[in-house]
């Protein structure tokens, strides 16, 4: 294969970036009041991304976390609890989200980072369980019980006496969510993008493919797995906080919902593990699927999410990538075979 | 604390050990024999629990009677799904397999969630639903206990079928060395088929109890594929005798909670993984 620094990957990042930056501009000027809910759908596929890059970069280690719904419901609550105690600046709450998230999965990873495939996937469940669990016992003035609290939106545009439409309002806000998703995204493709693209890959393919032969050659995988683990970890701590705002409430059941993890895993497999296209692109297919799904069937609309996992698994092992990666290699292949037609058999091996 | 109920609440567990050795139990013969990581076995446990219902409301079966009809079909259901399925990633990566099965436990999860709806369903009606003996200040429920002895009777029955006979000893020799076992004429393939059919037919018993006794929803199954992965986990692999105390041990923790901890009901859950949790790190630590 090929090698070469993330330098192009980056500059490709940075340009779909600021495509999509201005989408919020381009969606207003085209559908008007609709435009609203384009965004709304927008906010959706990119939030989803973030959370299959972030879930991507531990499975590139090689190990199945199903905490993430943990380490989200963290830092929605680290957000909440903290302007429920202090009144600090709503944008504080993010950063801390995520430093809350972050020093939880150090804690976890450290104690659990050893154990191998199954046994790692069933503690770190267990640890959501628990935590869900522990947050739902916590004082009622500070995390509201079962029942859980409110947070407020991260912007308040004014009605400015009747200068501004209703629609406009939403608009406004929004826009404002897309474009922090946008600065969330930026970051996740940015650390999906270095781990790939830098020696850093090595590392981790080493610690997935063998731990033991990767220890040998002078990759220390605990640190390894448990750096990946702490970044990702990070990353959805602090979507988990920018939701909370949001959705304007955080509540236990719904935060650290399962379903949660399991989009953060459906996601990257459909779209193609180990890769930072993959996740993304799977991300915006996915969430089309779900809006129509949504629109069609009330409930157990995941059905389809389970089933596009058990096809993805049986019939794309690689994902959407991995097949768009073998139709344009059998495309070359056919192109070489015919440019080499006259020539004897042996010749389109080579 | 209020020791008085201390009896009731050994009594209480135990009682629950046995439902949760007889799912545990089959999801250790899908890891022992053919090697897969079930993620979708508490989903056969919920799917076992519908049916029992549905069965009951628009036919009035007798739940008792419903496990003749309800046994195999799951069976039938688990084999299909070998079939279908889980036969394609055995040779796959531990990871593939997980996801396989996790994708499957969603479908099943939400097929459930679109035929039954996310509101809990009870049988009622059933007369001995409300049964009981009393001893002393202990009281027993009748369906509790004969849940915990047809959950002892198939354990056992599982453990006598895999010591004596012919299917059994395929099964052992399949799950040592699939390949020696081939070679000397086993159909592997048809082993695996009937030992995961069997797995989802044990779970699926396990439902059937569980829908008289509590009010299950189409989410239940995650509960139940966790307490059986711990179950599994402290007893060690592929170990029959291990799961039944694991499963006591499991149970008895829970239960002494639940009723000795003043609010101890809301942690009922906290206890079962923070003892899944701390054993596994245990396990971790102490291997090296």
């Amino acid at each position: 294969m090929r090698r070469r620094g993330p330098w192009l990957d980056l500059l490709a990042a940075a340009a779909f970036v600021a495509l999509l930056a201005a989408l919020p501009a381009v969606l207003r000027a085209a559908y008007g009041q609709a435009s609203v809910s384009y965004l709304a759908l927008g906010i959706r596929a990119i939030g989803l991304a973030v959370l299959a890059l972030s879930w991507d970069l531990v499975a590139r280690t090689g190990q199945l976390s199903l905490a993430h719904a943990a380490f989200y419901g963290a830092g929605a609550y680290t957000a909440a609890v903290l302007l429920k105690l202090t009144g600090a600046p709503l944008w504080l709450g993010i950063p801390l989200a995520g430093a809350v998230a972050a020093v939880l999965a150090l804690g976890l990873g450290a104690a659990t980072l050893r154990l191998y495939g199954i046994y790692f996937a069933i503690a770190t469940l267990a640890f959501a369980e628990v935590l869900k669990t522990v947050v739902k016992s916590l004082p009622f003035a500070i995390a509201g019980g079962s029942v859980g609290t409110n947070l407020p939106p991260l912007f308040r545009p004014e009605f400015v006496a009747g200068a501004m439409e209703r629609w406009e309002v939403a608009f406004l806000r929004n826009r404002g969510y897309f474009l922090v998703y946008l600065g969330l995204l930026a970051l996740a493709i940015v650390v999906s993008v270095l781990v790939q693209r830098s020696r850093l890959r090595h590392a981790f393919t080493a610690v997935r493919t063998n731990e033991f032969v990767a220890g040998v050659m002078g990759v220390n995988p605990a640190r390894t797995k448990l750096a990946a683990f702490v970044i990702s970890s990070a990353v959805v701590g602090m979507l988990g906080a920018i939701e909370a705002h949001r959705f304007g409430s955080v509540n236990p059941d719904a935060t650290f919902s399962v379903h949660t993890t399991v989009l953060a895993l459906v996601t990257p497999i459909f779209g193609g593990l180990y890769t930072t296209v993959g996740p993304i692109l799977a991300a915006l297919v996915l969430s089309g699927v779900e809006e129509t799904l949504k629109r069609t069937l009330s409930d157990g609309y995941l059905v389809a999410y389970g089933v596009v996992l058990v096809v993805s698994i049986l019939f794309m092992p690689r994902g959407l990538v991995g097949l768009f990666r073998g139709l344009a290699r059998r495309g070359r292949a056919r192109a070489r075979a015919e440019a080499t037609r006259p020539e004897p058999v042996g010749g389109a091996d080579a | 604390m209020d020791l008085t109920l201390l009896p009731q609440a050994l009594v209480s567990g135990v009682l629950a050990a046995g439902l949760y050795a007889l799912v545990a139990v089959g999801l250790a013969l899908a890891i022992g024999v053919i090697g897969i990581v079930n993620f979708a076995h508490g989903e056969f446990f919920m799917v076992g629990a519908f049916l029992a219902y549905q069965l009951f409301v628009s036919f009035g079966f007798d739940p008792l009677l419903s496990i003749l009809f309800v046994a195999p079909v799951l069976f039938l259901i688990g084999a299909a799904l070998y079939a279908s399925t889980i036969r394609f990633v055995l040779k796959a990566p531990e990871l593939n397999q997980m996801l396989l099965t996790f994708g499957i436990g969603i479908v099943l999860q939400n097929l459930a969630l679109m035929i039954w709806g996310g509101d809990p369903r009870s049988i009622g009606g059933v007369p001995y639903r409300a049964m009981g003996l009393q001893v002393g200040d202990v009281s027993v429920g009748l369906v509790p206990l004969g849940s915990f002895a047809i959950s002892v009777l198939l354990v056992a029955g599982l453990y006598v079928v895999l010591a004596r006979t012919p299917l059994g000893r395929a099964m052992r020799a399949v799950a040592q060395n699939r390949v020696g076992a081939g070679l000397v004429g086993l159909e592997v393939n048809r082993v695996y088929l009937v030992a995961f059919g069997l797995s989802a037919l044990l779970a699926g018993i396990g439902g059937v109890m569980i829908a008289v006794i509590q009010s299950p929803t189409p989410t239940v199954g995650l509960a139940y594929t966790l307490k059986a992965f711990a179950i599994v986990v402290l007893a060690g692999l592929g170990n029959v005798r291990g799961i039944v105390s694991a499963a006591i041990v499991v149970a008895l923790a829970e239960s002494l909670v639940a009723t000795l901890v003043p609010n101890g009901d809301s942690l009922r859950n906290a206890v079962f993984f923070a003892l899944i949790l701390g054993t596994l790190v245990y396990r971790s630590w102490r291997r090296t």
